[in-house]
């Protein structure tokens, strides 16, 4: 009787166990303790870090444009999308000069960021004052999956200042077809 | 006793991290600059979009967006985890008078997260229900979700009740509320309205993994708070319900047999308990049920097969140990992090079926239950956080090296192109392309002013404008000779005929040449500008390369510091990261050896009494 009487103590040292076994319950994303609770010198260290590397980052990327892309030969070209009811982009070919710049496939990601309004800088690059000619192909799949590729083309006469040109794909409810806008922004 | 367990059993749980400002209504963008950093924002690439917004932003380029910008801003920053840097945007939003009401409330909203992340509930209640008007659908149930474990955590269970009570919205994010709602009543002595809370989450339909994995949670918690209430046939319902192959399925394994054995049931407790037999020994529940399953046995009286599996279980144990030292050796060597590092384990779903197929090695071993701690967790969140900084700082160190030969080059090209351009400039006189212009449209406005008509004559009837005044002059020198007259009535008639047809071209001629005029003003402007701005160009190219060459020297020690300063706050989080595996091993190495007494104990025991028995076990 006293071996079993063991047993029972020894299941009840289990139970005790099972409770710091479900402790370490994988679902529980959070410690019980409350968030805020615990911040450690060390994460202090990380959050200035990270600071300061996002501010050098953005330096960085101001002065990697200044000097690759000054804005008086700069151009960036973009894509823009609406709801893309009407065509499922694959990838967008731009030519300046009759030159290729950027042959760009879309991931669905991408696709989707566009959709949310997003705009996808596609091109940056520099160009000579005066007349240029930006011709944009894009391919992907219309109604009825149907393969689609379409061009627009734009003539820019290039200032001393840096140009935005817009490609916006967007649907044509009237004609149920999309539609391809070159816009040049100021 | 249920004290206790449910103190450790309950462990408040969170959704998955949503994007931080995911709420943001969609913006029809104006400048395309916003767009680009949606464009990564959209794709919670956090980092680069917060770089190019701080970027554009000094730039000038959002300035149509300023304040949804200043909103992005803050939640960017949010959601790498600066609470600092995000509080102080919200708040300087909220104090801009001009601040319209829908960014206003939004900005009220992520103040009230940014706090509550902070642990000031009472700020953060107050900033939370400060939101005036309707906050966009994403954003509208987390703030309920915020102000109900807010309350929560200040002990204002029944206030928290209310908050869920009152929310209709998706179960999605209720659960996780509910959830923790019922946790802490449980914890603070209010079993039955906790556990009614519980059920709620333990019941849900689903189709959702992170619900259904949160719905094991809760059944689980429901299974081990009914045992410890004594209440074991309860237990087994809600344990019934858990996922077979969801990360509870051990826990649940082996409350349900206990919940059997309570029950007296020791044969079908073995159904669960041998299944969890089979599995990684690792596992605490696997552990457990290498005691469970010779105790089943001895209670059967199956003394023989109890003895078995009590030295089965002391062998098992022995082996784990082993294992465990070697890991604590492989941790010892730094080879945790780079397992760790191998999984894509950043936080969100998918980390335990990932972990659960990590290799069998030292270093790996035991990642999946280190992971299921939350210092753990946080502490390699900040570990992957510094290797990414790391990796962004050598990218760059690496570029600045072709920046400066860069801007040398261009020193260099820039000063043996200035003479030809000097030149080029010099020899284009926009003075007299001024002048001419000038004169042109003097003559052009006094031929209007006069409507002189033969002003505009093309070059063939100049011609014979021409002609014919010196016929007319050799007619006016013989103006006796009447055998002329005739020729003189040809000649009337020839004018006659060319003065209609240049009247009958006037309007559109003078239309042309207007057009014409107006054509040339801007030729000579455009002349003008270009010139100018390419002396101007000329002349400061020089101080801008400098400029440029100033800043990327300027830079380039920046880099070096930072650098130098995150490698070594990473060799310290590394330690910090292996102190707290190594703990955690050890105390299950611990643990193991108690377990390991229990088995030699409870075998003793069983030797003992067949001894005294007068029989073999």
């Amino acid at each position: 009787m006293n071996g079993m009487h063991s047993m029972r103590m020894t299941i009840q040292a289990l139970l005790v166990q099972v409770s710091m076994l479900a402790a370490l319950a994988p679902a529980s994303a959070q410690e019980a303790a409350a968030p805020g609770a615990d911040r450690s010198a060390l994460d202090a260290e990380v959050q200035e870090l990270r600071r300061q590397v996002v501010d050098l980052n953005r330096d960085l990327f101001m002065l990697e444009e200044d000097l690759l892309f000054p804005a008086s030969t700069q151009v960036a070209v973009f894509v823009s999308m609406d709801t893309g009811t009407f065509f499922q982009l694959d990838s967008v070919q731009i030519k300046v000069d009759d030159k290729e710049v950027a042959n760009y496939l879309y991931t669905a990601r991408e696709l989707e960021a566009l959709k949310r309004g997003g705009v996808h800088r596609i091109w940056l690059g520099n160009l000579k004052a005066g007349e240029h000619e930006i011709v944009a192909f894009f391919t992907g799949q219309g109604t009825h999956e149907r393969d689609y590729k379409r061009g627009a083309t734009l003539a820019i006469d290039k200032g001393v200042g840096a140009q935005y040109v817009e490609l916006k794909i967007s649907d044509r409810l009237r004609k149920l077809q999309p539609e391809f806008v070159v816009r040049v922004w100021e | 006793m249920p004290g206790a367990l449910l103190l450790t059993v309950l462990l408040a749980a969170e959704p998955a991290p949503a994007d931080v400002a995911a709420g943001l209504p969609a913006v029809k963008v104006q400048d395309l600059h916003y767009g680009d950093v949606l464009f990564h924002f959209y794709q919670a690439e956090h980092f680069e979009a917060l770089v190019r917004l701080a970027s554009y932003r000094d730039q000038g380029r959002l300035a149509a967006h300023a304040r949804d910008a200043e909103l992005l801003r803050g939640g960017l920053w949010l959601s790498l985890g600066q609470h600092r840097e995000a509080r102080e945007i919200f708040e300087r939003l909220l104090a801009d008078p001009a601040t319209p009401a829908p960014v206003r409330d939004q900005a009220w909203f992520y103040l009230g997260k940014v706090l509550y992340a902070a642990g000031l509930f009472e700020d953060s209640e107050r900033a939370l229900r400060s939101v005036a008007g309707e906050l966009p659908a994403a954003l509208a149930p987390e703030r309920q979700l915020l102000l109900a474990q807010g309350l929560m955590y200040r002990g204002r269970f029944d206030e928290a009740v209310a908050v869920l009570d009152g929310w209709s919205g998706a179960p999605e994010w209720t659960a996780y509320a509910q959830f923790n709602l019922g946790v802490a009543l449980v914890r603070a002595g209010r079993a039955e309205r906790g556990l009614a809370l519980l059920d709620g989450v333990g019941t849900l339909v689903t189709e959702n993994p992170e619900l259904a994995s949160l719905r094991d949670k809760a059944n689980v918690a429901i299974g081990y708070a009914q045992l410890q209430a004594g209440r074991p046939a309860a237990a087994r319902l809600a344990l019934d319900r858990v996922q077979l192959a969801g990360s509870q399925a051990n826990k649940a394994l082996l409350g349900a047999g206990w919940a059997d054995a309570a029950e007296g049931g020791y044969r079908t407790a073995l159904v669960p308990w041998l299944e969890l037999h089979g599995r990684a020994v690792q596992d605490g529940a696997v552990q457990e049920s290498y005691l469970a399953v010779p105790y089943a046995y001895a209670e059967l009286g199956a003394i023989g097969q109890a003895v078995e599996y009590y030295e089965q279980a002391i062998a098992s144990y022995d082996a784990e140990r082993v294992r465990i030292d070697e890991s604590i050796a492989a941790i010892r060597a730094g080879r945790l992090l780079q397992a760790a590092l191998a999984t894509q384990a950043d936080g969100r779903r998918g980390w335990f079926a990932q972990l659960a197929d990590v290799p069998d090695s030292p270093e790996s071993r035991y990642l999946y239950h280190l992971m299921a701690g939350h210092e753990f967790q946080e502490g390699l969140k900040s570990y992957r956080a510094l290797d990414a900084m790391a990796k962004n700082l050598t990218t760059w160190s690496a570029s600045l090296g072709a920046f400066g030969d860069m801007v040398e080059t261009r020193q260099q090209a820039l000063a043996a192109r200035l003479p030809a351009a000097e030149s080029r400039l010099a020899s284009v006189d926009i003075g007299t392309l001024n002048a001419g212009r000038d004169a042109l449209r003097a003559r052009f406005e006094a031929a209007l002013a006069q409507r002189d008509v033969t002003a505009l004559a093309t070059a063939q009837e100049r011609a014979w404008l021409d002609l014919l005044d010196g016929v007319d002059a050799e007619l006016a020198a013989h103006a006796g000779d009447a055998s002329l007259d005739d020729a003189r009535e040809k000649a009337r008639l020839a004018r006659g005929v060319l003065m209609w047809r240049l009247d009958e071209a006037w309007k559109v001629r003078s239309w042309e040449a207007g057009r014409s005029m107006r054509e040339l003003d801007a030729a000579v402007y455009d002349a003008r500008t270009r010139q100018t701005a390419s002396s101007r160009a000329r002349q400061g190219a020089p101080e801008r390369n400098a400029e440029l060459g100033r800043r990327v020297a300027a830079v380039a020690p920046r880099v070096a510091d930072l650098a130098a300063r995150v490698e070594s706050a990473k060799s310290a989080q590394e330690r910090y990261l292996a102190d707290i595996a190594v703990g955690e091993l050890q105390a299950q190495r611990q643990r193991l050896d108690e377990y390991s007494v229990q088995a030699r104990y409870a075998v003793a025991t069983i030797y003992d009494r067949a001894s005294a028995q007068g029989s073999a076990p």
